[in-house]
């Protein structure tokens, strides 16, 4: 409660913060605008800002409720898009994920790893397109205390090959971008250098460990330390593990740890010989899926092809698919919640602030209806009238929506992400998508009152005047 | 007897609608005057009283799913079932019990029998599945998860969860399979499994009793509907153990045992016994409302947000009644001078362009509540916990109070400012 309460007040403190420039650029601006009105406009807009500053009060509301509605959009907007951004099929550069047909719970027998790692090509037919590259990856989920199992002492292991961490597990390197939503991958020759060693330890030592920074704090543990795990799913398989490294910074990893496959191999193998010659009920379950790194969609269609004909897969059956397929399956699970983000909670809010919006200026139409009568008699045409009117209102909802996807990227990506983890990112994007909601709701809400005052009759007003 | 406690928004409005009517009743509030504004500005009053109305019908709805969530979470469990579960796991999906584990476990002190003297005891094999969607030409091919509960003996699985099957349905029969007949046979050797489905399911893919469906590499055929509708299993397909284990790779072996005691305590003493004392194998027990209660962990964060975008909306709601309220009274100086004048205090001024603001608010925030009233019965799916459930969503009393609350609140906030400005008015100087 008191999160939600302190990110609700620090969006208020934001919006009266964001005065300053808003003001800054209504007193400014007129001044400034006082010097160039040999330029074409120059005394239009100059009009425009006076008439904004007229009432500030009103100014002020209008610019507050634009504010934090556009806050509330851009939020909305930067899940969507981060979702939609995962969805989506990349052409080049594919990964692939080959994993149980049918059970979420992906079981594979370790023997699968193999020829699903070439693709399931036939070694004899040379137009067998292969992978550029593959991983097995077996997950071992282990608790620091059998006894007393919680969120904190759980550490979920990747069991791969270590020196995969080099090559197609690229993605470690991510943090969850703002540029584009491309991932922002670029490691220094100093960092590669380092994950290499760290590799090698690993490989020269099975049960070196490599674990992810969020992980290594939430177990209290530290680099050098060693620890023994028991297994949860994989019952009376308990590993010691020495800590000989922290995964790269990057929080797609953070809470995960990475183990050498050879040494849960080796354990699974050796459990017959403690436990009466029984194999371990997950010995030949052990796989959770294969990656394949393919070059594009060709490649990727015809080893998908390759995996379902070649019938090596029955016992139990296979699915490949992309990485993005597999997490828009996933998403398949939630349409309706983000269907309720993009078709209805959006629009509401879009539709609200047109409506303050609309208000706003109704309001000072109504006001000023003596005003525009004056106008007209000094010449003014309704269209010029026109654009004074959705002048006001589109230079404030542009204004505080780029002033509020601003500080809401700033605010979100800077300062609340490094307190709470995982929090939402904002794409770069938010910059424009900001100014056009505030422009776009302001034009949609302004039209029929600017519509009357361009029919404003002077007859009628000047009638009324005494 | 005790009473169920009141909830704090009906506490809230109640001193609300008691101090209003008491300010109301010690004196004269020139309310009709407010009234009759807020009809002659009526374009300006529908403008504010639709961002209002949006606003509310938006919280109901996101109110209104939650609370789907929240309830069908809450009804999946009864006080006296205790969940058997392999030492270590937290899920059923990742719980592995052998038949030696699962061997007298049903002889616990403290687990009730049927009339015929068996232990009310389910051995149950629980499965996701992954299954994909035909989508229409050039379009992404969807998936959706089903959750498939292996049960041996039908009737006492559903005996032990409270739960029957709707009128002109069967349970499956001890062979659990049934010929496929007509065109579903084609190309088809394998008879069809017999599935007992739950309502969530029924009504979302529209089945009825006799219809085939594919799921995994089988056919299943409707043989019955669970009465299940605002619990867990009313989003999942029931079909016999042996089968599911046989399709899904888990034969000879169980997820979870389900065991039915006397009342909570009992549930929670049993659980107790058989986590810690139990020497014939590693067990978690758990009483069956705290395992279901573990999934709603996940509703905290999605309730967290929705209470944060209502509010945040209705702030900058509250901005627009401002300054429909501050253009309105500025434009009124001259009336409240008059009323100055003729002897209304400025408290009363206070008072009745607060009530204004709040008459606007109620007026709607009703038609708001109206709105968000008909989401109620909405069917939606969404994954909680692993699972893919089929809820309904529900508008309930206590929703319906929250909003008139934001409602007032809105209203309230709204208006006092401009309604304190509203009493500072000068009468003199307002009417020269």
């Amino acid at each position: 409660m008191i999160y939600v309460l302190a990110f609700i007040g620090s969006i208020l403190l934001t919006a009266f913060a964001a005065f300053v420039p808003f003001f800054l650029l209504l007193f400014l601006g007129e001044r400034g605008l006082d010097h160039l009105l040999f330029l074409r406009g120059a005394r239009f807009l100059g009009m425009i800002l006076k008439n904004l500053r007229r009432n500030l009060l009103r100014t002020s509301l209008t610019y507050l409720a634009t504010f934090i509605l556009v806050f509330v959009v851009t939020a909305v907007w930067s899940v969507l898009y981060f979702i939609d951004h995962f969805m989506a099929e990349n052409t080049k550069g594919l990964k692939v994920i080959v994993a149980e047909k049918w059970q979420v719970n992906s079981k594979l027998p370790f023997t699968y790893a193999d020829s699903l790692g070439r693709g399931a090509a036939n070694p004899l037919r040379s137009e067998d397109v292969r992978p550029q590259d593959s991983m097995t990856w077996q997950i071992y989920q282990g608790t620091l205390d059998p006894n007393k199992q919680t969120r904190e002492n759980i550490v979920i292991c990747i069991a791969m090959e270590p020196r995969k961490l080099l090559t197609i597990m690229d993605d470690i390197w991510d943090e969850i971008s703002t540029d584009q939503g491309k991932h922002r991958g670029k490691p220094t020759p100093e960092q590669i250098a380092e994950l290499q060693a760290l590799v090698e330890k690993m490989q020269d030592n099975k049960r070196g460990l490599l674990i992810g920074a969020g992980r290594l704090a939430a177990i209290n543990k530290q680099m050098g330390d060693r620890l023994t795990l028991h297994g949860i799913e994989y019952k009376h398989i308990d590993l010691e593990f020495e800590i000989v490294g922290v995964l790269p910074k990057g929080r797609r990893y953070s809470e995960i740890a990475v183990m050498n496959r050879d040494y849960l191999n080796d354990a699974l193998n050796s459990y017959p010989r403690t436990h009466g010659g029984v194999k371990h009920p997950l010995a030949d379950k052990s796989l959770t899926m294969v990656w394949l790194q393919v070059p594009d969609q060709e490649a990727f269609s015809r080893i998908a092809e390759q995996i379902d004909s070649s019938g090596l897969y029955q016992s139990p059956a296979v699915k490949c698919q992309t990485l993005s397929a597999e997490i828009a399956a996933r998403m398949d699970a939630n349409q309706d919640l983000i269907w309720g983000m993009r078709w209805l909670l959006s629009p509401t809010i879009l539709i609200t602030m047109a409506l303050v919006l609309s208000n706003a200026i109704s309001i000072s139409v109504r006001e000023r209806r003596t005003e525009l009568a004056v106008l007209k008699v000094l010449g003014f045409r309704p269209g010029q009238i026109l654009t004074l009117v959705l002048g006001e209102a589109l230079l404030i909802g542009t204004v505080s929506g780029l002033f509020s996807a601003s500080l809401c990227l700033v605010g979100t990506n800077w300062v609340l992400n490094s307190l709470v983890e995982n929090f939402i990112y904002v794409p770069n994007n938010a910059l424009w998508w900001g100014p056009l909601i505030g422009a776009a709701t302001a034009l949609v809400g302004s039209l029929v009152p600017a519509g009357s005052a361009c029919t404003v009759k002077v007859s009628e007003v000047f009638a009324r005047v005494t | 007897m005790t009473h169920p406690p009141i909830p704090p928004s009906v506490i809230g409005l109640v001193l609300m609608a008691i101090g209003l009517v008491a300010l109301l009743g010690a004196g004269k509030v020139p309310l009709r005057y407010n009234f009759r504004n807020l009809l002659v500005r009526w374009k300006i009053t529908v403008l504010t009283a639709l961002a209002f109305t949006l606003v509310v019908t938006l919280l109901l709805i996101m109110l209104a799913f939650m609370n789907g969530m929240t309830r069908l979470i809450e009804r999946s469990g009864q006080p006296g079932n205790v969940i058997v579960l392999s030492s270590g796991a937290t899920d059923e999906l990742i719980s592995h019990l052998s038949p030696a584990d699962a061997r007298e476990v049903d002889t616990q002190p403290g687990i009730l029998h049927d009339p015929q003297g068996r232990p009310l005891c389910s051995r149950e094999v629980y499965v996701v599945v992954n299954q994909s969607l035909a989508g229409a030409p050039g379009e992404r091919p969807r998936r959706r998860l089903i959750q498939l509960r292996g049960i041996e003996e039908p009737e006492l699985a559903a005996g032990v969860r409270g739960l029957e099957l709707r009128p002109g349905g069967v349970w499956f029969s001890p062979a659990g399979v049934r010929a496929l007949t007509g065109a579903a046979s084609e190309g088809h050797s394998s008879p069809a499994i017999e599935a007992v489905v739950g309502e969530g399911i029924a009504r979302e893919w529209r089945l009825r009793v006799g219809d085939v469906f594919e799921l995994g590499p089988r056919f299943w055929m409707v043989v019955g509907i669970l009465k299940s509708v605002d619990s867990a299993f009313g989003s999942e397909v029931w079909a016999k153990r042996q089968l599911v284990g046989e399709v899904f790779g888990k034969e000879n072996a169980y997820t979870s045992l389900l065991l039915r005691t006397a009342d909570a305590a009992t549930a929670q003493r049993v659980s107790e016994e058989l986590t810690q004392n139990f020497k014939k194998a590693a067990l978690r027990a758990l009483p069956e409302r705290d395992y279901y209660a573990k999934l709603a962990d996940t509703n905290q964060g999605l309730l967290g947000a929705t209470y944060v975008i209502a509010i945040v909306m209705a702030v900058g709601g509250v901005f627009g009644v401002m300054n429909t309220m501050f253009a309105a009274i500025s434009q009124r100086t001259g009336d409240i001078g008059l009323l100055r004048i003729l002897g209304f205090a400025r408290w009363r001024i206070l008072v009745s362009f607060f009530v204004e603001s709040l008459m606007l608010a109620l007026v709607s925030g009703g038609i708001g509540c109206a709105l968000g009233l008909l989401a109620n019965g909405w069917s939606a799916t969404s994954f909680l916990g692993g699972r893919s459930l089929v809820f309904t969503l529900v508008v309930d009393s206590d929703t319906l109070l929250v909003g008139v609350l934001f409602t007032v609140s809105m209203g309230g906030l709204g208006g006092l400012l401009p309604a304190v400005s509203a009493m500072r008015v000068k009468p003199l100087e307002s009417l020269r």
